[in-house]
């Protein structure tokens, strides 16, 4: 590790450039998925952050972080090009228009899947809130307590509530096939993105439940040896689903190792 | 169809006696007979909807008639293939073939029930199409426990030695964690409240007894275990030899490394003591007898010591020269106290990071062991601009560094994958 810094500048960055000539335009940008990283910064309960609210395009927050990164990473980490542009880049791509969670624009094509997976979600949401007002209901209509009532209210809300966290959920769901690994991101609340090399693959699962086979959809998920890494993208297309399976399995095999 | 007719065991059995004796016995005949019948033809239609063909290099297998689910396994990936004969199926001349991939942390695609001669051939061509037959140790397992005993004499290691643990040092050390350290304390309480109440009943004294050698078992344990610890470095393996009571020797290949996780205890800090571990992949997380799981490199040791095994394991790592950045300020808010412990931070061939404030925890991933990145962002996180990167490796839980800022986190990330991507392929 105390060897050559200039040597991995030169082999890691061409792959990934997240420069900020190529960053700034958003082409297809969610409009309100993602609160832009301009308005978080003078947040106050982030005092300590010294940007200033509207963040203009190529500029780094002076002097904050790149500095003490440099400085702390500086023995081990190549030290210019790697972390301390990024920041700008990244941060003059989030006012174009992309949310943070839509990293490196320039080699991440998102895409997104089947809205009809609403209607699965919304569906079995709305079993389960049947069988909930059904207990709750009969409960009320025979006991004719009051809290049985109040208990039927808080199950129509929370239906209503996690109805349209459903609607916002799928469209929040996506993935991107790059050159070397499969990106997929999801979560509302708590969001993720997982990055899982081909190389890794272990094996694809293509399911299907009832419901989701009655809108024409099936999960595909990528099973590698950690246990951790989740690659699950639902609500495909069954052709979809097998063209991403056939090349999952294709390109694992490629670039085998997988341990 | 075997299948059903175990769980259908298990419901009769169940069902028997609560309810045989409430019903008449041509009720519960009938019942059983529906049961039967509703079993059979479940598992004639599952068994049905139950099927796998070879695609090219690619093994796929189908289930499931409802929630269907296609398995694609790429025939390189298959670790082992058992053929198993329970009991059921012996008494009617049947074999199940068990499919073993890495991922799937349980044995994956059981084709259950073929006939006998079926499921060799089965197996013998699926390994031959898999290319490797039979010779080759699977990649799965990482080490091979020696038989104990069965080895040399204790005194001889193979290989060039690195390290013998002193035995004192061991001692004391295990003395240090606090259920050593508390045990005084409640012997005193456990004496104090002898003596007020007064009544020296022997089912008391002895049940005090045996909750105190419950708490003192985990220490005593790996006093036992670690006795006579010695490391050894032979070519590209390590030798670990250990145990007073059952020794133990065991080979780690280095190349199946996958993290190396150093502890440091609150009680042991006055010492300047630190405990290395290590994390092999072919060992599930769940695995039942994880004494006999080779992850000790050092039961106890200084930071010098700590930092030559480490130089072994994973060449040019300095463990005492590891530099890593602590998360922004703004992380207090949701880390008041353990923020100071946070840190991550790249090296030229592994990836660090470090949590706990009490007991301080550092977890070295090297690039070519990653499995998968992932960048995590709760809610609080998000109004703060921090997210928290995964670095998943095979063994364990992989590496995490918490709370970097949102830009860190998406670089480091990117530049994760790019070097892992890079580390597999020119290793």
């Amino acid at each position: 590790m105390s060897g050559d810094p200039p040597a991995s500048p030169g082999t890691t960055s061409p792959s990934w450039p997240p420069t900020p000539a190529t960053a700034p335009p958003g082409v297809d940008p969610p409009p309100g998925a993602f609160p832009a990283p301009g308005t978080l910064g003078p947040e106050p309960t982030a005092p300590d952050v010294s940007t200033p609210a509207p963040l203009p395009p190529g500029a780094l927050p002076p002097g904050h972080r790149p500095a003490s990164a440099a400085d702390q990473r500086a023995p081990d980490l190549p030290p210019p090009g790697l972390l301390p542009p990024e920041p700008g880049a990244l941060l003059t791509a989030a006012p174009g228009g992309r949310g943070p969670l839509e990293p490196w624009p320039d080699t991440v094509h998102w895409q997104p899947i089947s809205t009809d997976l609403i209607w699965v979600e919304l569906i079995r949401l709305a079993i389960v809130v049947a069988i909930g007002l059904a207990v709750t209901g009969v409960g009320w209509a025979f006991s004719g307590h009051w809290l049985f009532g109040l208990a039927v209210a808080v199950v129509l809300v929370l239906g209503a509530w996690r109805a349209v966290a459903i609607v916002r959920a799928v469209r929040a769901w996506g993935y991107a096939e790059r050159e070397n690994d499969l990106l997929v991101r999801h979560g509302l609340l708590v969001r993720r993105l997982s990055i899982v090399p081909y190389s890794r693959m272990q094996f694809v699962d293509v399911s299907a439940g009832p419901l989701e086979r009655a809108f024409d959809l099936a999960t595909v998920q990528l099973h590698t040896a950690a246990a951790a890494s989740d690659a699950r993208v639902p609500g495909l297309r069954p052709a979809e689903a097998s063209r991403l399976r056939d090349r999952l399995t294709a390109l694992g095999e490629d670039r085998a190792e997988g341990l | 169809m075997l299948h059903g007719a175990k769980s259908l065991v298990v419901v009769i059995a169940g069902l028997s006696w609560s309810t045989l004796s409430r019903v008449g016995f041509g009720w519960f005949a009938a019942m059983v007979a529906v049961l039967a019948l509703g079993a059979t033809v479940l598992s004639v239609i599952s068994w049905y909807n139950t099927g796998y063909h070879v695609v090219g290099r690619e093994l796929r297998v189908y289930e499931g008639l409802l929630w269907r689910r296609t398995r694609a396994i790429p025939l390189e990936r298959l670790q082992a293939v058992e053929v198993v004969r329970p009991l059921l199926a012996q008494l009617t001349g049947l074999a199940e073939l068990r499919l073993e991939v890495v991922g799937g942390g349980k044995t994956e695609a059981p084709l259950a029930y073929l006939g006998v001669a079926d499921a060799a051939v089965l197996r013998e061509r699926l390994l031959a199409l898999a290319g490797r037959v039979a010779q080759q140790p699977a990649p799965g397992d990482a080490a091979a426990p020696v038989a104990p005993g069965a080895t040399a004499p204790p005194a001889v290691v193979p290989g060039r030695p690195l390290h013998a643990v002193r035995n004192q040092s061991l001692l004391i050390s295990q003395l240090l964690t606090p259920q050593a350290f508390l045990l005084p304390f409640g012997v005193a309480f456990v004496v104090v409240q002898f003596l007020t109440a007064g009544s020296w009943s022997f089912v008391a004294v002895a049940s005090t007894l045996t909750a105190m050698a419950g708490v003192l078992l985990q220490p005593i344990r790996r006093v036992l275990d670690d006795w006579n610890f010695r490391l050894a470095r032979d070519g590209g393996t390590l030798r670990v030899h250990n145990g007073l009571l059952e020794t133990r020797a065991q080979t780690v290949p280095l190349e199946r490394v996958q993290t190396v996780r150093a502890t440091w205890p609150l009680l042991w800090r006055m010492k300047g003591w630190l405990r290395l571990r290590l994390e092999v992949a072919g060992y599930s997380v769940t695995e039942a007898d994880d004494r006999n799981r080779p992850d000790r490199l050092l039961p106890v040791g200084d930071l010098p010591t700590a930092t030559m095994i480490v130089a072994e394991v994973l060449p040019g790592v300095r463990l005492d020269a590891l530099t890593l950045s602590p998360p922004p300020r703004r992380t207090r808010w949701l880390h008041p106290l353990g923020r100071a412990a946070f840190g991550a931070g790249l090296f030229e061939r592994v990836f660090a990071t470090r949590s706990g404030r009490l007991t301080r925890q550092l977890v070295i991933v090297p690039y070519a062991r990653i499995q998968s990145v992932r960048v995590v962002q709760g809610p609080i996180q998000r109004r703060l601009g921090l997210a928290t990167v995964h670095a998943d490796t095979a063994g364990g839980s992989g590496a995490t560094a918490q709370d970097r800022d949102l830009a860190e986190a998406w670089a480091l990330a990117a530049e994760l994958t790019a070097r892992a991507h890079q580390a597999r392929t020119q290793p």
